[in-house]
């Protein structure tokens, strides 16, 4: 935005000065305007994605896949992007969302839309509780904390006799409002609940909550100078962070219709919803979307291209990883827009001679 | 019975020490969460196998070729990777860390194989008798390792100009920089020295657990869990936070079942993180991390 007119603007009239700032402004709702065309571009797309020619049952499972991961990071960026508290247990939560539904359904009969809103509040109760124990942590030790809420989580579903252990649980197919549904329709219910959570996301940085959990994220001192309640606050950010990865959990469960602590108790989910979010960038709303596409479409690339998959598909994974920070440690979509802007001004600069 | 726990308790937690201690020291003087710690360890391990199976070398030459190649490891860490984006946010870091992590998971898996195996050289299975309780002597002599790095690390911090510089360096990169500290060799010291102690705790726990590209997971953690006790920051509180791990959770995995060990190192850390956030001897310092 700061273009050559911008910089030289205070030595002029008033009057240029009113023209930059109505072109600039102009230019804002301009880029707003992009970005929500951007947002339904995309959602439309998906939505007419399972009904390209050429693309097969085993597509539209693997986009959903992408979805979860979408979700899941989401919640980790309003906690970790928004309020600046780093969490590597958000597995854990992702596991609290999938055991809540699959109980729900296995012992109550419930439909996977109770399941959805079941599992978040369950999430949202775990994920108060655990914001309250780590009240007075943050940086690196709120990381290493919330691992072990990881382990915690990832203990009582292998030892606690309801869950089952490493047996699991199978579910039944998946009902919503009485009637069944297949792949395709599980791609749906999973691609509106996408939206509905990235709209809440956009929302929510709009809100005054959301500005509380940037104040908090900046400077916690300073925030709580000017009235933000940290302690409510935070405590908020970690419900809401939890609710929207344990409806990613609700959807996993359901989508793979079984659920074990080989698959829950494992700490990699953790992990890869932190990367998730620090590759995309993680206090961008296109942030976990490029994200969950990396961590979670990566594998299935590497693995098309390359025979061996497994030892060689890591090598690859944390090459990438690396020349992303590299060469965007703000993330992706930050460091995108910042090579367009870099594009721009040179271009500017040339024609200007 | 109670004996015998601690004693092997204090053995174990000698070696998560080794980790502890490379965590903090790399922790303090760069910022960086080192995911990658454990891998350095798995990396030594491997190479003390091949120098031992298909060279032919001895005990002690295979530990020497791991220390080595460790600290080659950690200084090519610090200078292809962490150096490059040295002025990012600690969140950047620890994720590049985990970068290197899955790239050193990746290696080992292609060359040697993603099947556990036992290291070749096993220690004499006679056991002996301390004060009452009845130790192997794998364990006595990892001890014996674990407390010669412990005193020589002390005299390097203490007396050398290197360990001095490096303090400085973890009190205030900015004044030790002013006073004409070299900041940049300073923190590429901390990587090989993360790389030294990495190839002791690989090579010395090899014998009693296995050798396998995930060898090192579990210890990495309780590594950092032991970190924590001293805030992070305090050395001897890791060493004494990595001892304390070793002995709750073999009298949990002795009264309890063996499947609370590691859940025992994690109600630890969980409760000492609610009741003392900065860690059990952690210095009321702070930090903006």
């Amino acid at each position: 935005m700061k273009n050559a007119m911008m910089d030289k603007s205070t030595e002029f009239s008033s009057t240029a000065l009113r023209t930059a700032r109505k072109l600039r402004s102009a230019r804002r709702i301009q880029a707003g305007r992009l970005k929500w065309a951007g947002m339904a571009g995309l959602f439309a797309s998906a939505v007419v994605f399972p009904l390209a020619p050429g693309v097969e049952g085993w597509m539209a499972s693997e986009a959903t896949l992408i979805i979860m991961y979408i979700m899941a990071a989401q919640g980790v960026s309003i906690l970790t992007g928004y309020t600046g508290l780093v969490t590597v247990g958000h597995g854990g939560f992702l596991a609290v969302g999938a055991y809540a539904s699959a109980l729900m359904t296995m012992h109550l009969g419930t439909d996977l839309l109770t399941g959805i809103i079941v599992g978040g509040f369950v999430a949202a109760v775990i994920g108060c509780a655990l914001g309250l124990v780590f009240l007075r942590l943050s940086g690196a030790f709120m990381a290493i904390g919330t691992l072990g809420f990881a382990f915690f989580i990832g203990t009582v579903v292998n030892n606690v006799p309801i869950f089952e252990g490493r047996e699991g649980i199978s579910l039944p197919g998946n009902h919503v409002l009485g009637y069944e549904i297949g792949d395709i329709g599980f791609f749906y219910v999973s691609l509106a609940t996408l939206a509905i959570t990235t709209l809440f996301i956009y929302c929510l940085v709009r809100s005054a909550v959301g500005r509380a959990f940037m104040a908090l994220r900046d400077s916690e001192k300073a925030a709580e100078a000017s009235g933000v309640n940290r302690v409510f606050y935070r405590t908020l950010a970690f419900s809401m962070s939890a609710a929207v990865t344990g409806i990613a959990g609700v959807l996993f469960a359901h989508y793979v219709n079984y659920v074990s602590s080989e698959v829950f108790a494992d700490i990699w989910y953790s992990v890869d919803f932190l990367v998730a979010t620090v590759v995309g960038g993680s206090a961008v709303l296109l942030g976990p979307f490029v994200g969950g596409l990396f961590v979670a479409f990566l594998p299935t690339l590497i693995e098309f291209f390359v025979d061996q998959p497994g030892d060689l598909a890591f090598i690859i994974k944390g090459g990438a990883l690396i020349f992303v920070l590299i060469m965007a440690p703000a993330g992706v979509v930050e460091g995108t827009v910042r090579f367009f802007r870099w594009i721009t001004r040179i271009r500017k600069e040339t024609a200007h001679g | 019975m109670f004996g015998q726990q601690l004693i092997s308790g204090l053995a174990t937690g000698s070696l998560y020490a080794l980790t502890a201690v490379a965590v903090v020291v790399v922790f303090r003087n760069t910022r960086t969460i080192n995911l990658a710690q454990g891998d350095f360890s798995m990396i030594g391990a491997f190479i003390a196998v091949v120098l031992i199976k298909d060279l032919g070398a001895n005990y002690y030459l295979a530990l020497a070729g791991a220390v080595v190649g460790c600290i080659g490891l950690g200084i090519l860490a610090e200078r292809l990777v962490m150096r490059q984006i040295a002025d990012s946010d600690w969140l950047t870091l620890f994720t590049a860390t985990l970068g290197i992590y899955y790239i050193l998971h990746g290696v080992a898996g292609y060359f040697w194989g993603r099947d556990t195996k036992a290291f070749p050289i096993s220690f004499d299975p006679t056991p002996i008798e301390i004060v009452g309780g009845i130790i192997s002597q794998g364990h006595v002599i990892n001890m014996a390792w674990a407390a010669a790095i412990g005193l020589v690390l002390y005299v390097f911090f203490k007396y050398t100009k290197q360990g001095i510089a490096m303090r400085a360096v973890t009190d205030d990169p900015e004044t030790a920089e002013l006073m004409g500290i070299p900041v940049r060799f300073i923190v590429l010291l901390t990587w090989g020295m993360a790389g030294f102690l990495a190839a002791f705790a690989g090579v010395l726990i090899a014998p009693i657990i296995y050798v396998a590209p995930e060898m090192m997971d579990e210890v990495l953690i309780k590594g950092y869990v032991a970190a924590v006790f001293g805030g992070l920051y305090s050395i001897p509180g890791a060493i004494l936070g990595a001892l304390m791990i070793g002995v709750c959770e073999n009298l949990a995995g002795g009264y309890l079942g063996s499947h609370y060990k590691t859940a025992t190192a994690f109600t630890m850390i969980v409760l000492l993180l609610a009741l003392r956030p900065q860690g059990l001897f952690g210095i009321q310092k702070r930090r903006e991390v």
